[in-house]
């Protein structure tokens, strides 16, 4: 039933790489580099994922897993040096952004794919009003006039709820409190209708009550306008009320896919279920915290098997010698994980009957809902 | 029956849902709402020797432009020689004559009134010491900002050149080019001063720049597909203007004391356009002939003017920096 992938071949399943039209953004074997004095860190090593029109996809891990430098990278907004995309194609639209040339990018960025960060209050420019920064963005990639300009800006700040926008957009960043600049972000990111949206965790910086706000809008936004998502975060409850789709990524790499009810219910990595032990529940109250013990890997220092290996409560001789590849294990689903290769059958039966008892029950019900 | 609503995990009655729906209402306190540069003037108008440096600047200033309208005699008629009857005359004031009055005395060979000069002086030397900023702060401007944006080898290379024209003696190189590319007019002398000036700037401007570029909202600007020149005009250089305008009015008082030097030696503006450096040097041979007038007004008048300009960068560098709160 687990079929082993040949090393660099297609799947048979996928077309060619840009070609299907129901696929907006479609990485392929992204490697991103960065060359440092101690040596090269491979942040991204060999990414693929696919998004489709209008579709939600989250990339899930802990700080330092790639996520952030696969958004960048897609984006096309590593330094460089010291960075380096060292391989891949970043298929968007039918074209490859990788082999854009810088002024063609430019348009791709605000216009086509919109990003929106982590820090809302960093992420505006101080000395300029909220107006100025969204008529910016309007007037490069539109072909408006300033008092276009302006109405469409007042207009893309009515729809994420700022109230009373014909003031606000006179004001400047540090009249407004962090949830209101998030919103400001999210107008300007929509303000062009882009086909992707990218967002680098965007709650992490805000607190509770406004997160559910932010996260409840990027998602009615992001239905009415029909844009595809790209989730970045590190907490599962955002995933399991926001998208569709889930990628775990550790070091660099993918450890696991699937579709958020697939991989909350049923992880299939011992990674994401760790991730999933960690959420502190009421449900647990009294107990000490899960946690992943250990620390991710030194970049410089990775593990010669699975990256994983050291932190890994299920860990055997074989994942210290060799590193698995990313197992298709049907519809959708993979896991880079020894337990799925063919002659470790015994190892998964006992894996699996582990079960779901790690998932909080706060999680379930963002899901059922 | 009606739908059950879940919310981190709890269940909502109907009020709550309705609430939950309602419009997000506007809690930000409405304070009076003040940006930077009105901030900033509040601070700059509590700062009482930056006011009073002000307003003896621009009076400078006013003086200067209005000029012919103040003027009793027009500085470029030389009188005939046979009108030459008492050259030198001390100040009215001193001497009790006020026909013809004269203000701050006379000078010597070409009968011509101190004031006149003095006034006219004001024009010219505020005229090189700003328009040799303006210039300075454009260079610099742009030269830092490239180099620190784009670093690595943009940085290299413009950062050497400002090294190795930092290491030329500067005084001579201005009196060299003074000499050669001067030939006497206040408006070259303007552009030695200014295409010599930016050099500190443009290392003040570039480490600005170093720190800024790391900025999120360079990122969220460049994510947004704005070009590289776009951002470092619009996006970060608005961001250097408060340390950039401090640094500016200083320079505007060095160049100043500059031209004055520059004048004085003998490399500078000839006398048919005054500046008070040329002023100051053609009243040398006549101060131990007791025309003390002579020298001590343009003298004065510089000293007034950079020190004034220094109280004024002085209150500005209080009133612009945004950690200062008063």
């Amino acid at each position: 039933m687990t079929t082993r992938l040949e090393p660099g071949a297609a799947p048979a399943s996928q077309p060619a790489p840009g070609r299907d039209p129901d696929v907006v953004l479609d990485v392929r074997d992204l490697r991103t580099y960065f060359h440092v004095m101690d040596g090269t860190v491979k942040a991204v090593d060999g990414v693929d994922f696919q998004i489709k029109r209008g579709g939600r996809l989250a990339l899930v891990g802990e700080s330092g897993c790639g996520k952030s430098v696969t958004a960048l990278s897609i984006m096309r907004l590593i330094d460089q040096p010291p960075g380096e995309i060292a391989s891949g194609e970043v298929w968007f639209d039918g074209r490859d952004l990788l082999s854009l040339s810088d002024r063609e990018m430019r348009d791709v960025r605000g216009g086509e794919i919109a990003m929106i960060f982590q820090e809302p209050m960093t992420s505006l420019n101080p000395v300029l009003t909220v107006g100025d920064q969204i008529m910016e963005a309007v007037k490069l990639h539109q072909d408006v006039g300033g008092k276009e300009a302006r109405d469409l800006a007042t207009a893309a700040l009515r729809d994420v709820g700022v109230p009373a926008p014909e003031r606000r957009i006179a004001q400047y960043p540090h009249e407004l409190s962090g949830g209101m600049r998030q919103r400001v972000m999210i107008a300007m990111a929509l303000s062009c209708r882009p086909k992707l949206l990218i967002a680098d965790e965007p709650t992490t910086a805000l607190d509770v009550t406004i997160q559910r706000q932010i996260l409840e809008l990027i998602k009615v936004v992001q239905e009415r306008t029909g844009t595809a998502l790209l989730l970045i975060t590190h907490d599962l409850g955002v995933v399991a009320e926001t998208v569709d789709d889930v990628v775990v990524m550790y070091a660099g790499r993918i450890m696991e896919t699937g579709t958020v009810e697939e991989v909350i219910l049923e992880p299939r990595h011992p990674y994401s279920r760790g991730l999933l032990a960690s959420i502190p529940s009421r449900g647990r109250r009294g107990q000490p915290l899960h946690v992943i013990r250990g620390v991710v890997p030194n970049p410089f220092r990775m593990p010669e098997g699975c990256k994983f290996e050291p932190r890994c409560p299920y860990a055997w001789d074989q994942c210290k010698v060799e590193e698995p590849e990313l197992y298709d294990l049907g519809g959708g689903r993979s896991s880079r994980c020894w337990l799925y290769d063919a002659r470790f059958r015994e190892r998964l039966r006992r894996f699996e009957a582990e079960g779901s008892e790690f998932v909080p029950p706060e999680v379930l019900t963002e899901l059922t809902a | 029956m009606a739908e059950r609503v879940i919310r981190a995990g709890v269940e909502l009655t109907p009020a709550e849902v309705e609430e939950l729906e309602l419009e997000r209402p506007d809690y930000e306190v409405q304070l009076e709402s003040l940006n930077q540069w009105q901030l900033a003037w509040r601070r700059f108008k509590r700062h009482r020797l930056a006011v009073i440096g002000s307003v003896i600047f621009l009076s400078i200033v006013a003086v200067g432009i209005l000029g012919p309208v103040l003027l009793y005699y027009d500085f470029r008629v030389i009188p005939h020689a046979n009108e030459i009857v008492y050259a030198g005359r001390a100040p009215s004031w001193v001497s009790g004559s006020w026909d013809p009055p004269l203000l701050m005395g006379e000078t010597a060979r070409l009968q011509r009134d101190v004031f006149t000069l003095v006034v006219n002086g004001a024009r010219l030397s505020l005229a090189i010491g700003v328009g040799a900023t303006v210039i300075s702060v454009i260079l610099g401007a742009l030269v830092g900002g490239f180099a620190g944006y784009f670093g690595g080898a943009v940085d290299w290379v413009l950062m050497r050149i400002v090294d190795s024209l930092l290491s030329l003696p500067l005084l001579f190189v201005i009196l060299v080019a003074a000499q050669f590319l001067g030939s006497g007019s206040w408006f070259s002398l303007m552009l030695i001063f200014g295409f010599l000036g930016w050099l500190g700037l443009s290392r003040l401007v570039r480490s600005l720049f170093l720190s800024l570029r790391e900025e999120d909202f360079v990122d969220a600007a460049r994510a947004v597909g704005v070009s590289d020149f776009r951002i470092i005009v619009r996006h970060i250089l608005p961001n250097t203007l408060s340390p950039i305008i401090v640094a500016a009015t200083l320079s505007v008082a060095g160049v100043i004391i500059g031209e004055a030097f520059v004048s004085f030696v003998g490399f500078g503006v000839d006398l048919n356009q005054p500046t008070w450096g040329n002023i100051l040097t053609n009243s040398l041979d006549f101060i131990q002939q007791g025309n003390w007038w002579w020298a001590f007004f343009p003298g004065f008048a510089i000293v007034l003017t950079v020190l004034s300009i220094n109280f004024m960068g002085d209150g500005l560098r209080d009133a612009l920096d945004p950690r200062s709160r008063i």
